[in-house]
């Protein structure tokens, strides 16, 4: 790789990396909120290393001012000013960042795998009593949790609200789910719960479900699974963060 | 579209960076060859540039629509979330790299080095827990430490053990299994033993030619400076690393979005079958160490020494992993030593999880 490309592909790559984390909001798509200082670092840094060797090695004259060789103009057969050929392959992420940036994970992904309710670590008193009045909004991972594992039915008699985009099942059942990722998107889990009683919106629609928890199986058993009988079903935009299954403010608390 | 403003000013102000070194140093045989340089140059390195920019703004819409089909969309982000994942530690790794190709000076390690080599290796072994980062990070300086003639047995055992027991990955690990203290030691002990055994193995049975020295531009280039060296070092090794690293996102993301998990369920039964099957789990998906805890506290009914070979295995040994080594170290070496790795891992997960778990 000759190095006038090598400045141009660590300048595209320093750009790409601050398109996505600090212009835009594009990055948490792909990697979790606290990667972002690291990334706009980065993105400087690989900026500055692309600004000096363009300035040292006279951009876009493929010419390095420390090569004392003047018999080879173009440096042909010179071996230390050609990169690293491999490094062509970075041109694919730098310039997918930059123009192509691709969708957060969505209903494929949720599709795939089975929803896994975390299971309380230390006895059941860990699921506080949700508030009386009201509707309760809970994160996906709360209510599977609740609705899987919660031997003292906190969820009977409430009526709940749920966030997450649409997963089509088999024979036109469906859920509203999420994914939760702890690094990046490579690692993602997925929650899900079934909904009843609405009919599906079209498969990765964000979308509220407020209703009541439909009981499926014996409660504290892998045989339960989370379910919602659904009263009302509403589009909403999608988040800034698709990753992020936390209620920001729970009235009551 | 903001986004070729992005693009612009690198191209549109470079040349003018660039063009009075070169044209100082051109044999003034006149304007025209110059201006006729200058304007090839500049076309071939914007061509590519404004070909994909036209491409992107004409048949974005359409290449969009076609890269929609959901599987390619998964599999995209996926992929890119590797990448940019890695680069802010790949990023560190090369920086440390490259300063100590740059700055420090060989003896400092033959000093803090015990001179056996059967010593150095678990002296180098507990000094990765210094390291912080994922396993990206370790990769380039690794490579480093052996061009600055540490033994590459002590520099193999820092390699294996840097991702695994640094500050940071044993918290995460504290924080995914909670009230469970003795995970955390497990894969401390596990992964130091691992490593340890690795040097020695490399002392007792590696050969010289399976490795290739790690190359790099540190033809210590009469008159450059020592911040030159640093620049060129740190260009190379993360453009070089950079490639592998994409070529290992690409294996990773592809056995991510097509190998369902529940085919790994298949064997969570078996107490036997379930050590090796989260061992090369661990290999397809890639996951950064820093994150792998969480993934193994998320494969419940699985027993705790599968989940503990799952932690050992990951920062050690996995596809993005042996793509790197490869560029770095040559392939004859990243297949012979990843595979021996694996199976000292899980071996090692075996007798601590026994023994601690």
């Amino acid at each position: 790789m000759k190095r006038n490309v090598q400045v141009l592909l660590l300048l595209f790559t320093g750009v790409g990396l601050l398109h996505i984390s600090l212009l835009t909001d594009l990055y948490l798509r792909y990697v979790r909120s606290g990667l972002r200082p690291a990334l706009i670092a980065s993105g400087v840094l690989l900026i500055v290393l692309g600004a000096v060797s363009a300035a040292r090695d006279g951009f876009p004259f493929n010419r390095p001012r420390t090569d004392d060789d003047h018999g080879g103009h173009h440096g042909g057969g010179h071996d230390h000013s050609q990169g690293p050929r491999i490094a062509w392959l970075l041109y694919i992420p730098a310039l997918t960042i930059l123009f192509l940036a691709p969708p957060a994970l969505g209903s494929y992904t949720a599709a795939r795998d089975e929803a896994k309710a975390k299971a309380p670590t230390a006895g059941d008193s860990l699921f506080s009593a949700l508030p009386r009045s009201g509707i309760v909004e809970l994160s996906l991972n709360d209510f599977s949790s609740r609705a899987v594992w919660d031997t003292d039915g906190t969820l009977k008699g409430h009526t709940v609200r749920l966030t997450g985009f649409v997963t089509p099942g088999r024979h036109g059942t469906w859920y509203v789910s999420r994914l939760a990722i702890s690094c990046c998107a490579a690692d993602a889990t997925v929650r899900k719960v079934r909904v009843h009683g609405a009919a599906a919106p079209p498969a990765d629609a964000w979308v509220t479900v407020t209703g009541t928890w439909h009981p499926t199986g014996k409660v504290g058993t892998d045989d339960a699974s989370p379910a919602l009988d659904a009263t009302s079903v509403k589009r909403v935009p999608a988040p800034k963060d698709p990753y992020n299954d936390a209620v920001a403010t729970r009235p009551g608390r | 579209m903001d986004r070729d403003v992005d693009v612009a000013p690198p191209l549109s102000e470079s040349p003018a960076h660039g063009r009075t070194p070169s044209a100082a140093h051109s044999d003034g045989s006149g304007g025209p060859r110059v201006a006729v340089r200058v304007a090839s140059h500049a076309l071939i390195a914007g061509l590519p540039v404004a070909v994909l920019g036209v491409v992107a703004i004409v048949l974005g819409p359409e290449i969009s629509a076609g890269l929609d089909s959901r599987a390619v969309a998964a599999w995209r982000t996926v992929f890119t979330a590797i990448v940019i994942q890695g680069v802010p530690f790949l990023l560190l790794g090369t920086l440390v790299s490259a300063a100590i190709s740059a700055f420090v000076p060989a003896w400092v390690f033959t000093r803090v080095l015990p001179r056996n080599p059967a010593l150095a290796v678990p002296v180098a072994g507990v000094a990765g827990a210094v390291l912080p980062g994922c396993e990206c990070a370790s990769v380039p300086v690794a490579g480093s430490l052996m061009r600055r003639g540490v033994t590459p047995a002590a520099a193999l055992a820092f390699l294996l053990s840097a991702p695994a027991i640094n500050p940071i990955v044993l918290m995460a690990t504290y924080v995914a299994f909670p009230g469970n203290p003795w995970m955390v030691a497990a894969r401390l002990v596990a992964s130091l033993l691992t490593s340890v055994v690795m040097g020695w193995l490399w002392l007792r049975l590696g050969r010289e030619e399976w490795l290739r020295a790690p190359k790099g531009p540190t033809g210590h280039t009469a008159g450059a400076s020592r911040a030159e060296e640093f620049r060129v070092s740190l260009q190379h090794d993360f453009l070089h690393a950079g490639g592998f690293l994409v070529v290992g996102a690409a294996a990773a993301a592809t056995f991510n979005v097509t190998v369902p998990h529940s085919v790994l369920r298949l064997f969570s039964d078996s107490v036997w079958w379930s050590l090796p099957m989260l061992g090369m789990l661990a290999v397809v998906l890639a996951v950064c160490s820093e994150a792998d805890a969480f993934v193994a506290a998320s494969l419940t009914g699985f027993s705790p020494s599968a989940r503990l070979a799952f932690m050992v295995v990951g920062p050690m040994v996995d596809l993005k992993l042996i793509a790197l080594q490869s560029g770095t170290f040559g392939r004859a070496f990243a297949l012979r030593f990843s595979s021996a790795t694996w199976v000292v891992a899980v071996l090692s997960s075996a007798l601590v999880g026994w023994w601690l778990l």
